[in-house]
């Protein structure tokens, strides 16, 4: 990973002495140094998520879409390449292969790998503004306000979402995508909460806040003027981390086969997978496709969030 | 250039052309360059030099502990005999601290918090010396705490449970545990004030000369090394620029930085490093009532009891600078921050030109804040990192409506940026990471000077700033008096300057004013025992004027304990302000 980059010629170029394979390396690390967001990590992580959205994209324009409804194609077809137990071969018209109910595949990822990530990035919206909004207020306003907030994030993260969420979910039968992530967002605002929490009560006692009050700056101003840009590399990294626990809590739903039931999604598909016993049939593209997707996803998330570490805390950032 | 007094054996640590490299992404920045010095058995040596002269770095090379990426580029480090540099990481980790000792700068952090001490001391013997039993254990840490002079019941005791000084000192018997060669301390007082600082140096002397070892003492005050060390390193970017004896160095510096940094230190009745100027007008004040009036302010924290009762009156007709002095504890911060009204009074009131701090509405406020402004200790925490430094002074500027238009606040920030010593043009854009300790604190003045307040309140403004500025931060803040007539609360530790700069001086001890006056009779002339207990804590930069070297006779909790039963003295007053004992 350390050696995608390809300028070896330049850094000859410049120093007039030759320079050895380890200096032209120890060079390279410094040029990345010096512009945090050339971070690999972070390019990798941001490069897989594009990917997926890209897949999205792209797939609604040249696919044809009305291959998601069953009975479209031929059933339990293998992707292009392989045989099914019945002997039949994977054929163009549907390369990835199709489910039992005769969907094919790729038209499902297209829509349902969009629609996962969309859940997750919509819940965890909501859930940071929460947590943004309400570590704001305890931090700054302390006293009771502090006291409530601080004791109900508390309590709440005691709270198992699954176990609410599908008591919640039976309850409402089918619901859409949005009403999911609001629903997701009521468990993913209080780690956000107590970190920006702790974050404004540490910053509340630094110089520059004082600085600010001798300056006789507003609350409004001290809180999004003063504080909150600092924040943004702790905002950024806690995104991050929410829409990871959000899209794990929405796939744990849908696999369970809570969640939209008319609304392809990679957990609902799975769902359907375990269902009509895809494993015992050993058809292994219809759970195995989904699956593969929500660990590239993941892998580009965590990727990100180790990436952001670096960009913001420069003592992770190494030269040699 | 030494002299050749006591030159036994072989040196206990021989630096040659020693070089330290830093590869950044600006390009490699060369540390230290080319350094040779010796270090003799029983001798001790400072290192003394403002920060990033590569004092630590140079220790932190001869326990191959440099922070990464440094690392040594030439020369040799030789410890009794052995190449440092030759060494491999398991032999270097037995030669640390049975060899060479560290004494940290931070006591604070580097005790384990949740270990008692005794088992810490162990540890050490342990890993160099294997498993032994208890019985022997203890009776070497016992022996340790004994010789820096802590009772023996220490060693069941948390860290939490002692004081900064009683940590130094635990950390010193724990370096001396193993009988070292050569024990390093990295400004081992720089946390501690006067008082303390004095018991821990003359505990660090005692040991030192009793096990023969040698020292080298890094630090940047001139002071603490003519009073501790024999022979002194002076240090500038990472070069030696002057090696001697401390009588030489003091009487006859070679170098024009080792002459800056003699100078720099501000003596008790010595010459003044301020050149007064013309006395300047008072602002135009509009209220006939007094500047800044206490009325029986107390303060309590919880139980204790931070300020005791204390009313006094600043007319402010007449700009004066007002100081208070005190250890760390005493309460002068308390009584800043209530100034300030950041921090209400427990009891009592706090009148700005008549009206309450506490009960102010949003535009009396703001007017509050517009004439009453402050420059804080730390230089680094007060700009805010997000922003160029102008912002710090742009805002101010533009809130409190002195502001006439973009090109206005411009040329003020550049007019007040030359008044203190800066260049404008090379300063106002940066990022504060950009700019010295000094550079900083000399905006925060500028600062100041733009929104020419009534009064301002210093609280320790220069106690985090390299020793070679202090003495012309100090004369900006003292013009601000002189030539724009703000009144100014000096807050220090720091009598000495106290002395040059003030007009009043108010002696604050456990949350008492102890002893008060002009300040050529308090701290010229101490009458309360708790002030002459801090004038002798102070290290002259002075061999005549010596801390003397035994232990016994220099007992501060004995001194304090009769400070605190004596009555307070009042030595007399100065014409427009008032202070009422009590």
């Amino acid at each position: 990973m350390s050696n995608y980059s390809t300028d070896d010629n330049t850094a000859e170029a410049v120093s007039p002495a030759p320079l050895t394979r380890a200096e032209k390396r120890q060079a390279r690390r410094i040029r990345r140094f010096d512009n945090p967001w050339l971070n690999p990590k972070l390019m990798w992580g941001g490069g897989l998520l594009l990917a997926i959205i890209a897949l999205g994209i792209i797939g609604r324009l040249i696919w044809d879409l009305d291959l998601v409804f069953t009975g479209s194609s031929t059933l339990k077809l293998p992707p292009v390449g392989f045989e099914n137990l019945r002997g039949q071969p994977g054929v163009w018209a549907n390369p990835l292969g199709t489910d039992g109910g005769g969907r094919d595949m790729l038209a499902l990822i297209i829509i349902g790998a969009p629609n996962t990530l969309f859940v997750g990035l919509l819940a965890s919206l909501i859930g940071m503004s929460i947590g943004i909004f309400l570590g704001f207020s305890a931090g700054f306003l302390g006293g009771r306000t502090d006291d409530v907030i601080r004791v109900g994030a508390d309590v709440m993260i005691t709270i198992p979402p699954l176990l609410i969420l599908v008591v919640f979910q039976s309850a409402f039968g089918d619901v859409t995508l949005t009403m999911m992530a609001l629903l997701i967002a009521g468990f993913v605002w209080q780690s956000p909460t107590r970190l920006i929490r702790a974050q404004v009560l540490s910053m509340k006692q630094s110089g520059y806040v004082q600085m600010a009050q001798l300056s006789g700056a507003s609350t409004t101003h001290i809180m999004f003027r003063e504080m909150l840009p600092n924040l943004v590399p702790y905002l950024f990294g806690s995104f991050i981390a929410s829409v990871t626990t959000s899209i794990v809590t929405a796939v744990g739903l849908e696999v369970l086969g809570l969640g939209p039931q008319r609304i392809p999604t990679l957990g609902r598909t799975i769902y359907e997978a375990i269902n009509a016993g895809a494993l015992i049939q050993n058809l292994w593209w219809w759970w195995g496709i989904p699956t593969l997707l929500l660990a590239v996803m993941f892998i580009g998330l965590l990727l990100i969030n180790l990436g952001l570490d670096e960009v913001s805390n420069p003592r992770l950032r190494k030269l040699s | 250039m030494l002299d050749n007094d006591i030159r036994t054996d072989k040196p206990v640590l021989t630096l040659k052309d020693l070089s330290i490299e830093f590869p950044t992404p600006k390009g490699v920045v060369q540390a230290v360059s080319a350094l040779s010095l010796d270090i003799h058995k029983g001798r001790r040596v400072g290192f003394i030099g403002e920060s990033g002269s590569g004092k630590t770095t140079t220790a932190l090379s001869v326990m191959q502990m440099l922070a990464e990426p440094g690392r040594v580029s030439g020369g040799t480090i030789d410890l009794g005999g052995t190449d440092i540099l030759g060494l491999s990481e398991e032999e270097m980790r037995r030669a640390r601290l049975s060899r060479v000792a560290y004494i940290p700068q931070g006591a604070m952090n580097s005790l384990n918090p949740v270990m008692r001490v005794e088992p810490q001391m162990w540890d050490g013997i342990i890993a160099h010396e294997g498993h032994m039993d208890r019985a022997e254990l203890k009776r070497r840490s016992d022996a340790a705490l004994q010789s820096v002079g802590l009772p023996l019941h220490t060693g069941a005791l948390y860290p939490h449970e002692l004081s900064g000084g009683m940590k130094q000192r635990v950390c010193i018997a724990m370096g001396i545990i193993l009988n070292p060669e050569l024990i390093i301390a990295d400004e081992p007082t720089s946390a501690l004030d006067v008082v303390t600082q004095r018991q821990v140096m003359q505990t660090l002397k005692a040991i030192q000369s009793e096990i023969g070892s040698g020292l080298m003492l890094i630090g940047h005050d001139m002071g603490l090394m003519a009073q501790t060390v024999d022979e002194l390193a002076v240090l500038k970017d990472g070069e030696l620029v002057e090696h001697g004896t401390v009588q030489q160095i003091l009487e006859a510096p070679k170098h024009p930085y080792t002459r800056d940094l003699i100078s720099s230190v501000p003596l008790v009745g010595g010459e003044s490093f301020l050149n007064p100027d013309a006395r300047a007008e008072a602002p135009r004040r509009d209220s006939s009532e007094p500047l800044l009036r206490f009325e029986n302010v107390r303060k309590n924290y919880g139980a204790v009891t931070a300020l005791q009762p204390l009313s006094f009156t600043l007319q402010g007709d007449t700009p004066q600078i007002i100081s208070i002095v005190g250890q760390s504890g005493s309460g002068k911060s308390t009584m800043g921050s209530i100034m300030l009204g950041f921090n209400p009074p427990s009891e009592g009131r706090v009148l700005f030109e008549g009206q309450d701090v506490a009960g102010m509405n949003a535009a009396q406020s703001l007017e509050f804040r517009k004439n009453v402004q402050a420059v804080f200790q730390d230089p680094y925490a007060c700009f805010n990192p997000f922003y160029r430094v102008n912002h710090a002074l742009k805002f101010p500027f533009r809130q409190f409506g002195l502001s006439k238009g973009e090109e206005h606040t411009q040329s003020a920030m550049e007019e007040a940026c030359e008044a203190v010593g800066l260049d404008p043009d090379l300063v106002l854009t940066r990022y504060p990471h950009q700019l010295s300790g000094g550079q900083r604190q000399r905006l925060i003045v500028a600062r100041a000077l733009m929104l020419s307040p009534k009064l301002l309140i210093a609280d320790e403004p220069v106690s985090m700033v390299d020793a070679s500025l202090r003495a012309s931060i100090l004369s900006n803040i003292y013009d601000l008096k002189d030539k724009y007539g703000i009144s100014i609360l000096y807050i220090t530790h720091d009598l000495a300057t106290a002395y040059h700069v003030s007009d009043f001086v108010m002696v604050l001890f456990k949350g008492h004013v102890v002893e008060a006056g002009p300040p050529r009779e308090v701290i010229g002339a101490p009458q309360h025992p708790y002030t002459q207990l801090l004038i002798d804590s102070i290290p002259w930069p002075d061999l005549q004027r010596s801390w003397g070297d035994g232990k016994t006779d220099w007992d501060p909790t004995a001194l304090e304990a009769e400070a605190a039963k004596a009555s307070a003295v009042y030595r007399g007053d100065v014409p427009g302000f008032d202070l009422a004992l009590g």
